[in-house]
């Protein structure tokens, strides 16, 4: 495999489009213009985007919660070395409730 | 830029060093002029002129939600922060940052003067490389030891039903630990090789269009010259995991989106 070279954008892939729309949205240093914009400000776009730039809560409040699933992410949050099933069972008992510390230590 | 549209602004893209050559730089955002560099002390920003009727707040609030504007600014904004990285140290912006005048945008790079010039020092000769995971989680479960087919004999009773779907179960769990495990380890032998390294949330399926679950969303700051062996213990990884359902994907170089100082709690 070689670098996908990002040359001829002309015709970006949906993955290459998602790759900068991550970087253009989410990161780099943010400076308040005069012109004042709040990303968040992105609600009609698809829920594509949305989950992109949503912030953990407020896409858990819409019942987004995909990286929770992430197998990565949940490792760290867990710590490390907890088993996926202990994970599964923590993120249902944060959805029934019976746990709510534990659900928002995810990434942001 | 019609002669219909009224007031200006200007829309930034990023810093660089003054003494960064001027290049046939691409259009800017706004589908309007090419950037342009201004000059102020020890640091230039790649600025380029945009009507207020288009990025002004009431205006951008409307276009944010315009999905092919977006799109096409994103992908201009993009554009132009590596048509300047080919050529120099560039510290990024994030969208949508437009100042009324053009010495508001002086005074800016007085003010973050500090902040503006280590970002500077940490992208300097380096480049952006991303990294990612994806898992075919049935070849997964399929591949691991130890986990054939454990048949589908006539599951007659309630018993062995439960036995069956507790099997699926504990398959699918190891599943994801081996797979957390891979992608765990794969982060830290491609650090070794860069300068920083940050994981980003794994993009939806939705997004990305592909079949296979993203297991990894990762960024690293690589010294240019070290490119070539991230991007070879990149290849290295995907032969030794595509067996298994898992395979290494390399894209780049960016500029260094991931790793400018933005806000608090970022690298």
């Amino acid at each position: 495999m070689s670098s996908r070279d990002l040359a001829s954008r002309s015709q970006p892939s949906p993955a290459q489009l998602a790759d900068v729309l991550e970087r253009v949205l989410d990161k780099g240093i943010v400076i308040a213009g005069d012109i004042k914009i709040n990303l968040l400000d992105i609600e009609l776009l698809t829920v594509k985007l949305r989950l992109l730039i949503a912030s953990a809560d407020k896409a858990r409040e819409m019942g987004i919660d995909w990286w929770e699933g992430d197998a990565f992410l949940s490792r760290r949050a867990e710590g490390g070395g907890k088993g996926a099933l202990e994970q599964r069972l923590r993120r249902l008992e944060s959805a029934a409730g019976l746990d709510d510390e534990k659900a928002d230590e995810d990434a942001t | 830029m019609t002669a219909t549209s009224t007031a200006t602004g200007w829309y930034v893209y990023g810093v660089v060093d003054p003494a960064a050559c001027e290049l046939a730089t691409p259009l800017g955002v706004g589908g309007g002029t090419s950037a342009q560099l201004v000059e102020h002390g020890s640091l230039a920003a790649i600025v380029s002129r945009v009507a207020l009727d288009e990025f002004d707040e009431a205006a951008l609030r409307e276009r944010l939600n315009e999905r092919a504007w977006l799109e096409a600014n994103a992908l201009a904004h993009e554009e132009v922060l590596r048509a300047f990285a080919e050529v120099t140290a560039v510290v990024p912006l994030r969208f949508g940052t437009v100042y009324r005048e053009l010495a508001n945008v002086g005074e800016l790079l007085d003010e973050r003067s500090d902040e503006l010039h280590a970002s500077l020092a940490r992208v300097r000769g380096r480049v952006e490389l991303g990294v990612k995971a994806w898992v075919d989680r049935e070849r997964l479960e399929s591949a691991q030891p130890g986990r054939a087919a454990t048949g589908t004999s006539a599951t007659s009773t309630g018993r062995s039903y439960l036995e069956q779907r507790l099997h699926e179960r504990d398959a699918a769990a190891d599943a994801a630990e081996l797979c957390a495990g891979i992608v765990h380890d794969a982060h830290e032998r491609l650090l070794r090789l860069a300068v920083d390294g940050v994981v980003n949330r794994a993009q939806p399926r939705e997004l990305t269009g592909r079949p296979e679950q993203m297991a990894l969303n990762a960024a690293y700051l690589v010294a240019a010259t070290d490119q070539a062996r991230l991007a070879a213990e990149v290849a290295r990884l995907d032969d030794e995991t595509r067996a298994l359902g898992i395979t290494f994907e390399l894209t780049g170089p960016w500029p260094a989106h991931n790793f400018v100082s933005g806000e608090e709690g970022r690298p």
